[in-house]
């Protein structure tokens, strides 16, 4: 006998703790089912952990990282404060073909990642939605900025979005809480760059899910610095600080952690999802959850997998697959092109508090003329700091002085930008079910065929053209250039296998994130994206979820689910 | 911004270099998860090569009127991570660099490091932070112990709590305060 709701919810990380949200307040019983463990912030948050308490000072547990996360280790945020935030990679397997390694980090807990996520949040603009259709490239967006504008004001104001707005046709303004002040290294470069560039290279705020003042019951930032670590201030956004403790003051949730879903239900008869199959993470045991509606929000890959292994007489390589789109046109971002400098100025000037934000230098490239080599476009992020004590094993020296300098001084401003640049939506970049690999618990495990293409590369070698411009155009010394070859992944903006479209025909879901072979099977994650801009894309899953849900609701009033 | 390894963490010198080690390493570490790092007496390093090592630590970063690199236990820090974090190939070049060290004594006056004159070692540590990039030998080594030396002082209980005096908990955010470096 199945548990029967409203509503399920598959994961419950940024777009699953929206979901979570808006269905139960929209009054619908919603279960939540969650993969991971359940965190608790009094427990598990390690924000204001010291390094001296640590065994190894924070370098992380190299043999246990090794051996258990070797995949999840090649982000920096897996620490040894919150390696626990991240899976053991030997539970969670995944196979890539020879020489096409791709990094899939994630985060299975209730949370997911947005207990560790970046925070950077911003809108699209019509630059955006529109570019596939002008140039071409795989499918038209079904939505453009008006349809998501009202979604993204709806999300931001519950959020709390520090920004400071710009008027940039490329870079929307949003609903912001007051922004941070720049430190006085960044504001004269941007002074410097606005000058030089004429406002075309512009040194921002970068827009943060963080609060500069308190906001609807969570308090303002305490400056500590370790966000990717918790935060017992509530004070950065995500699923366990925000949305999920809404959810659960409506008295219409149930959140199960430890329930690993299989796949979803088909019922021919009604042509619609009766529900989830899901594994308990701890006995192995499979169940069925039942539901009206079901919201896949596992992340990009995890909900697709889910539909890839939902394979039934009439969908035989997985629902939502009569596209034959479903599992392709897999994207992240490419970052790792861009450059350091030493800054001539701000030397008598210091910080106090540690800001969490950076600076953002948004988008500049075929926003009015074209570029010659890459389609598209990228962002910097950045900022401007004083190494302190770090620059003592650069520096040369030793002895009485060089301590003393260690302690007394700060050493130069060092800005640094750091390119995130759009990947193209292609066919050949996908995800398929292997059929020699389960995970832990027994659930067949995904294969990952995912590489660049020459436009990213040749994206990221002018990130690294501009970024020294800029640094020069500043008057910066010794400027260090890097170029890294990253895998895809990396950047955990993986997005794209179950892409929105306007036909059934070339798309998984419609313009609503409405599976089109089932409609009462929602993707509201990474997956649905069509596209991948260049921007940080979590607010538009955020707002994305809010959308679909409403949707979802008119229509189950209507009687049309 | 915490998508990569954070390296300057570590001080490049440090992180870079070490690679993998083998499985039969980490499972034999875990059986020893259970000491804690207050009990943990030098395993690594012997009597010769602990002399070594807390003589060029408290070198770099020498008592003053705030304490030193070994008070604060930097050659403890440095034997833990030589036991259960570096690779085996790592610490043998490492502790073939120490050696290296006390070869390069020899011709200044004495079999050993620690029993050159003071100048003698400021003139041999002054060459060997000129090559504290080599890949091996006394550089390596130097560089190595640099690195971790001012690793293990900054983020020592003492210095972090009086020196440093880190804070967790600002009431706001200020980024243009007047600085005059103290040196």
């Amino acid at each position: 006998m199945a548990d029967t709701y409203d509503a399920i919810v598959v994961g419950s990380g940024i777009s699953g703790g929206w979901a979570a949200k808006e269905l139960t307040e929209h009054g619908l019983k919603t279960i939540v089912l969650e993969a991971g463990r359940p965190i608790d912030p009094a427990v598990d948050y390690v924000e204001h952990v010291m390094p001296y308490e640590k065994r190894y000072r924070g370098m992380g547990n190299r043999n246990q990282v090794e051996r258990y996360q070797p995949i999840q280790s090649q982000c920096g945020a897996c620490d040894e404060y919150a390696s626990k935030f991240f899976v053991n990679d030997l539970d969670n397997p995944y196979s890539t073909p020879e020489g096409k390694p791709f990094s899939w980090i994630r985060g299975r807990q209730v949370g997911g990642k947005s207990i560790m996520w970046g925070r950077c949040v911003f809108r699209w603009s019509d630059l955006d939605y529109e570019a596939n259709a002008k140039e071409g490239v795989a499918v038209d967006w079904p939505i453009r900025y008006k349809d998501m504008a009202p979604w993204w004001s709806h999300v931001e104001k519950f959020v709390g979005v520090q920004g400071r707005r710009e008027g940039l046709a490329q870079l929307p303004d949003g609903e912001f809480l007051k922004p941070w002040p720049m430190n006085a290294a960044e504001q004269k470069g941007r002074e410097v760059l606005l000058t030089k560039f004429g406002g075309e290279r512009l040194i921002t705020n970068m827009r943060l899910a963080v609060l500069t003042e308190d906001h609807l019951g969570r308090q303002k930032c305490h400056l500590c610095g370790n966000c990717y670590r918790g935060c017992v201030t509530l004070s950065y956004f995500s699923s366990l600080n925000s949305t999920l403790p809404a959810a659960k003051k409506t008295g219409n949730l149930t959140l199960r952690p430890f329930s690993v879903v299989h796949s979803v239900i088909y019922d021919p008869r009604t042509k619609k999802a009766s529900g989830v199959r899901v594994v308990d993470g701890n006995t192995k045991e499979m169940f069925d959850v039942k539901a009206k509606v079901v919201f896949l929000c596992a992340s990009a890959l995890e909900s697709t997998r889910i539909l890839l292994n939902s394979r039934t007489a009439e969908f035989p390589t997985g629902l939502g697959n009569s596209s034959g789109e479903l599992g392709h046109n897999l994207m992240d971002h490419i970052m790792g092109g861009g450059a350091t400098g030493t800054l001539p100025w701000a030397k008598d000037r210091r910080e106090v508090g540690r800001r969490p934000d950076a600076i953002y230098v948004p988008r500049f490239r075929n926003v009015k003329t074209k570029h010659p080599d890459f389609q598209r476009g990228y962002g910097f992020e950045g900022r401007a700091e004083r190494a302190g004590w770090d620059r003592g094993s650069h520096m040369n020296g030793f002895g009485a002085g060089f301590k003393k300098s260690l302690i007394g001084d700060l050493g130069p401003w060092e800005m640094s930008f750091d390119g995130f640049g759009e990947m193209l939506p292609r066919h050949e970049n996908y995800i398929e079910i292997d059929p020699h690999l389960v995970d832990a618990w027994g659930i067949p495990a995904l294969r990952v065929n995912c590489a660049y293409s020459d436009n990213e590369l040749k994206m990221q070698q002018d990130m690294v053209v501009t970024a020294t411009e800029m640094l020069e155009a500043m008057g910066a010394t010794d400027i260090r250039t890097f170029k890294e070859d990253n895998a895809p992944g990396l950047v955990i903006h993986e997005t794209g296998t179950a892409r929105m479209g306007r036909d059934p025909k070339t798309s998984v879901l419609n313009s609503h994130n409405q599976v089109w072979d089932a409609p009462n099977v929602f993707v509201t994650d990474g997956a649905c994206m069509t596209s991948n801009a260049n921007q940080n894309p979590s607010i538009t899953y955020m707002a994305l979820t809010a959308r679909a849900v409403d949707y979802a609701v008119g229509q189950m009033k209507r009687r049309e689910l | 911004m915490q998508r990569r390894k954070v390296v300057s963490l570590l001080g490049a010198a440090l992180a870079l270099p070490f690679i993998p080690r083998n499985v039969e390493a980490a499972l034999a570490f875990g059986q020893r998860l259970h000491i804690r790092l207050g009990d943990v007496p030098f395993r690594t390093l012997n009597r010769d090569q602990q002399a070594l090592v807390t003589m060029i630590a408290e070198m770099i970063i020498p008592e003053t009127d705030t304490p030193g690199a070994t008070s604060v236990k930097v050659p403890e820090f440095i034997d833990l991570l030589l036991s259960e974090w570096v690779a085996d190939d790592e610490k043998a070049a490492f502790l073939a660099g120490l050696a290296d060290i006390d070869t390069r004594s020899a011709p200044l006056g004495a079999p050993r490091f620690v029993n050159l004159s003071a100048a003698k070692r400021v003139e041999l540590l002054t060459a060997l932070d000129e090559a504290r990039r080599d890949k091996t030998g006394a550089g390596l080594a130097f560089g190595r112990v640099k690195a971790l030396t001012v690793y293990g002082y900054f983020t020592s209980r003492p210095v972090q709590q009086d020196i440093l005096k880190t804070q967790m908990f600002f009431n706001g955010y200020d980024g243009n305060v007047p600085f005059t470096p103290r040196v």
